[in-house]
């Protein structure tokens, strides 16, 4: 039998398929078909069962059993071909232009890059980590152009190439490669690593989640300011056992959001500004405060924001299944069952919040209400 | 009180009908609407590996400077 998990969520089911690793939402009797067809019952038999409980004829049960295995079952349940990660034959540059180390956690990791682009796609974001101690280098990462892709080396192994457009990726996979190493657990004793916001107080994560623009980054910069602690920007690793760790990039900051975080943080203003043309859009990094490795601690709430300069304040409880919705396509879930399960109970006791703000003094106290179960 | 255009009263005995009545024509509806909703759903597709946010991602147009050199 295929193997697939389902869980009840207000009023409807969530099924994950092995196979295709979806998630697929749906009425709880079609839930029920899904099973009965997985567990390889007639077609007949399955829509003799509910044409008596529908009351309806058995050609239209028949029917309604015929569609649900087709456009649910088949396609999740049968093998498309295989996305691999490209890793085209490639020589190592003989040389590379640039050369960075930098500090994290207990790791020195040194980073070569063959031009001053890719150094501009990586350094950034981890440039308050540089360290001038090279003297134990325990990884190695070399990144290349070669065949029309950019590649990724670690301690001379192809980890992948990719194209422009997927530029994202070659950094996901970058940044992941140094949680692997920095906690010691490879890929697949992560859950996922979900596209949000983290902080923590109290040994306790809120994740701050919403479509890009809503001002995760700025919030999370704020609440920084109020004395929560930064745990991760725009990728939050969270493990099998779903403790959310920490990822030390800097925030990003754009433009806009500088007037509102001068005052808290001076340092913006001389900060470096990167200039990123396609996007029409000028980013600093802020590094994050204290980032504490050791302190791996559980998620509380899921928490969708969004800044309005035309709403003071609203805060209400979000439905689970819009949040699913929004959650799933922006994050990378583990295809492993284990991980898949874990990520169902995990979300299954999640509460879910929409705040929408302009204030912000009543934003960082609906977040603190929403750490002391005061809400 | 009787309306003033009798053909319009659907308070009328013409259009009454018992709750019984009511009920078999409402069950009647409702196995369809539930026959709809099994085929009523969304599939949703996480991201085949880990990702940055394209926002934050610096990307350059393909064939920007340095990207195929």
């Amino acid at each position: 039998m295929h193997e697939f998990l389902s869980k009840a969520v207000e009023d409807k089911s969530i099924v994950w398929f092995k196979v295709s690793n979806n998630y697929i939402i749906l009425e709880e009797l079609a839930a029920q078909l899904v099973h009965q067809i997985l567990e390889n019952k007639t077609p007949q038999k399955i829509a003799s069962t509910l044409a008596e409980k529908l009351t309806i004829s058995e050609q239209e049960a028949i029917k309604a059993v015929h569609d649900v295995n087709n456009r649910i079952v088949i396609p999740n349940t049968t093998k498309s071909k295989e996305e691999q990660i490209s890793k085209s034959k490639y020589v190592l540059p003989t040389s590379f232009a640039f050369q960075k180390h930098y500090h994290i956690h207990n790791k020195v990791f040194k980073v070569e890059f063959a031009n001053e682009f890719q150094l501009s796609l990586l350094h950034p974001k981890f440039a308050h980590l540089e360290t001038q101690e090279t003297s134990k280098i325990e990884h190695t990462f070399q990144v290349f152009n070669a065949n029309h892709l950019i590649h990724l080396v670690l301690d001379g192994e192809c980890i992948g190439a990719w194209e422009s457009e997927n530029i994202h990726y070659f950094q996901g996979k970058f940044s992941m490669k140094i949680i692997e190493c920095i906690y010691n657990k490879n890929e697949a004793e992560w859950m996922g690593v979900f596209h949000a916001s983290a902080i923590n107080f109290k040994s306790e994560n809120i994740l701050i989640l919403g479509d890009s623009g809503n001002g995760k980054s700025t919030s999370l910069a704020l609440l920084q300011a109020q004395g929560f602690q930064c745990i991760a920007d725009d990728f939050v690793p969270i493990d099998q056992a779903q403790n959310v760790y920490s990822f030390p990039a800097g925030i990003s900051i754009k433009k806009n959001a500088l007037p509102v975080l001068l005052e808290e943080y001076p340092e913006l203003e001389t900060s470096a500004e990167y200039h990123y043309e396609r996007l029409n859009k000028t980013v600093r990094y802020l590094p994050p405060q204290k980032i504490d490795y050791s302190k791996a601690a559980p998620c509380k709430a899921l928490v969708f924001i969004k800044y309005d300069a035309t709403i003071d304040f609203e805060i209400s409880k979000m439905s689970k299944l819009k949040a699913f919705e929004h959650l799933v396509p922006d994050s990378w879930i583990s295809s492993s069952p284990k991980n898949a399960a874990s990520f169902l109970d995990w979300f299954e006791k999640m509460p879910c919040y929409q705040l929408t703000y302009s204030n912000n003094e009543l934003m960082y106290s609906a977040i603190k209400r929403i750490f002391e179960d005061d809400l | 009180m009787k309306s003033k255009n009798p053909q319009k009263d659907f308070a009328s005995d013409e259009f009454t009908i018992s709750r019984k009545e009511a009920l078999k024509k409402i069950g009647k509806y409702g196995k369809y609407t539930a026959l709809t909703a099994i085929g009523t759903f969304i599939i949703l597709h996480p991201k085949k590996a880990q990702a940055t946010s394209v926002d934050n991602s610096g990307l350059i147009a393909p064939g920007a400077d340095g990207f195929f050199d």
